[in-house]
């Protein structure tokens, strides 16, 4: 028990550590905020130049993509680990995670604290900024439970972000594909339009991601978007990615620092 | 003749191993054996490439201070970060108080601490008093301990002047007083120094040399390693230099 008490402070110590060295730079936040605002206005515009097929009005446009951007961020978090685990590498820090009793397994997970709720807490502002400068209209009897699974999708997508730090690990870079990976997601996931406007194979392929039914009910619950399936189905599809990848991920990336260990390799940067 | 570190017979102090009472479990038994032990640690970087540590054998006795010199790259910090855990041999072992790191990681990372060589392992946005803090949780202090280490930390290497300064805004010396306080901070059984004297000025050293004598008062052990020369006015109790991958005396 008390084990346990004490990896908990230490989960909580990596985010604690994240959030001082967040806040030392004191104009992080209001230039994300500013980003959430640019990207906001750019698509208030974009849904009133532009007709979209399936859409009724401006309004539901721009409502289905604002809760794109706000989940697109979530997924950023997630993919940001491998660039965290670098930074480690870099400043001789991951050595001494690895070499301390809390390992450095739980503290690549730990990394991902603060990020995903920093995520979460810029993505609720992301949509609170639609609302109050470019009148979005929540469908708030169903808003709250967008919560759990905003929380599932982290899950899901989170498996994507321990494999490409196990990635960096080994090969010392990582962040290079992330950002192609993110940019396909976003497409395939149907971030900017809706997926039915694809190409029947890359629907096909569109569902084989966590990020298509996580804004599937995401949209659902927020803005009122109907749903292409049910609810349960979407659930089950992110648990089920949440349940299989995130044991094969945190196997890959122990596998991943082990082969560090062996060759030697884990203290090059 | 496996190089030890003194003749004095090995025998584990009956006291909780582990650096403030961490290691012992509920129910794990008291580890046996000494200190440190290296046997026949082998080590290649690449096939075209000579061993850098071959069979090395080491002992470090309880209470006792070892230094290993040569010249550079001889592989005197291989033999520290395989010492650590932090990388694997080719062949051979390392053992604390009778355990691998591949038997029980946490353990022999409770028992172990690591100095390595340089300037890097810090994070320069924090201050003083948040980097300990941090370690402190990361070693996995007990809540009722916490306190407490992170002061003792803070007053053992009077970094309390500097306590609410950030690191990047620290001199180097500075710097390596505080990996040094990281490195004893959770009271360690055995302490693997990598040019710990880097950048320290008399004072610091003086600092350096009182965490060494309350690691071997109780009963802990001291690997250092350095090039010939750095450590001037220090006292050994064995002296080796690592020559073609093997130890020998000094």
């Amino acid at each position: 028990m008390n084990e346990t008490l004490t990896a908990c402070h230490a989960f909580l110590a990596v985010m604690r550590r994240d959030l001082h060295i967040y806040l030392s730079y004191r104009t992080r936040l209001v230039s994300q905020l500013m980003t959430s605002v640019f990207s906001l206005t750019l698509f208030y515009y974009v849904s009133r130049l532009v007709h979209v097929q399936g859409f009724a009005t401006p309004n539901a446009y721009f409502g289905f993509v604002v809760v794109g951007i706000a989940l697109l961020g979530v997924m950023y978090s997630c993919f940001s680990i491998p660039e965290l685990v670098r930074q480690e590498l870099l400043v001789g820090t991951f050595d001494r995670l690895l070499l301390s009793p809390f390992g450095a397994i739980r503290s690549v997970l730990a990394m991902t604290l603060f990020p995903m709720l920093f995520s979460f807490m810029l993505a609720t502002l992301t949509l609170g900024l639609g609302c109050v400068i470019f009148g979005l209209r929540l469908h708030w009897s169903t808003a709250f439970l967008a919560i759990p699974v905003m929380f599932l999708a982290l899950l899901a997508f989170l498996p994507f972000g321990v494999l490409f730090a196990a990635l960096t690990v080994v090969v010392k870079q990582g962040s290079v594909g992330t950002s192609w990976v993110i940019a396909l997601l976003a497409i395939i996931g149907g971030l900017y339009f809706p997926i039915s406007l694809l190409p029947h194979w890359v629907q096909t392929a569109s569902q084989l991601q966590p990020f298509t039914p996580a804004t599937n009910v995401l949209r659902h619950f927020l803005v009122n978007t109907p749903l292409t399936s049910p609810v349960a189905t979407a659930l089950l599809k992110l648990m089920g990615f949440a349940a299989v990848l995130l044991p094969l991920s945190l196997f890959t990336l122990a596998r991943a620092i082990r082969f560090g260990q062996r060759r030697g390799t884990i203290i090059e940067y | 003749m496996t190089p030890q570190s003194s003749l004095q017979i090995i025998e584990p102090a009956s006291s909780q191993r582990g650096g403030l009472g961490l290691a012992s479990a509920a129910g794990e038994p008291e580890p046996a054996g000494a200190p440190l032990t290296l046997r026949g640690l082998t080590k290649r970087w690449r096939k075209d490439l000579p061993l850098v540590l071959d069979e090395l054998d080491l002992t470090l006795s309880p209470g006792t201070t070892t230094w290993v010199g040569g010249r550079n790259g001889v592989g005197k910090t291989t033999m520290l970060r395989v010492a650590a855990g932090l990388i694997e041999a080719d062949s051979g072992r390392a053992e604390v108080w009778g355990i691998a790191a591949s038997e029980n990681r946490a353990r022999y990372q409770r028992l172990v601490s690591f100095l390595p060589a340089g300037d890097r392992g810090l994070y320069a946005r924090l201050t003083v008093r948040r980097q300990l803090e941090f370690w402190a949780r990361i070693a996995m202090v007990p809540r009722e301990r916490f306190r407490e280490t992170v002061q003792d930390a803070i007053e053992t290497f009077e970094l309390g002047d500097l306590a609410e300064r950030r690191v990047d805004r620290m001199s180097m010396g500075q710097r390596q007083r505080l990996r040094i306080a990281m490195t004893f901070l959770t009271s360690p059984e055995i302490v693997l120094l990598d040019e710990p004297l880097t950048s320290l000025d008399e004072e610091a050293g003086a600092l350096l040399d009182t965490a060494v004598k309350e690691v071997l008062a109780r009963d802990g052990a001291i690997l250092w390693c350095s090039p010939s020369g750095e450590h001037l006015n220090m006292k050994f109790d064995a002296s080796w230099t690592i020559e073609r991958g093997k130890l020998v005396a000094a």
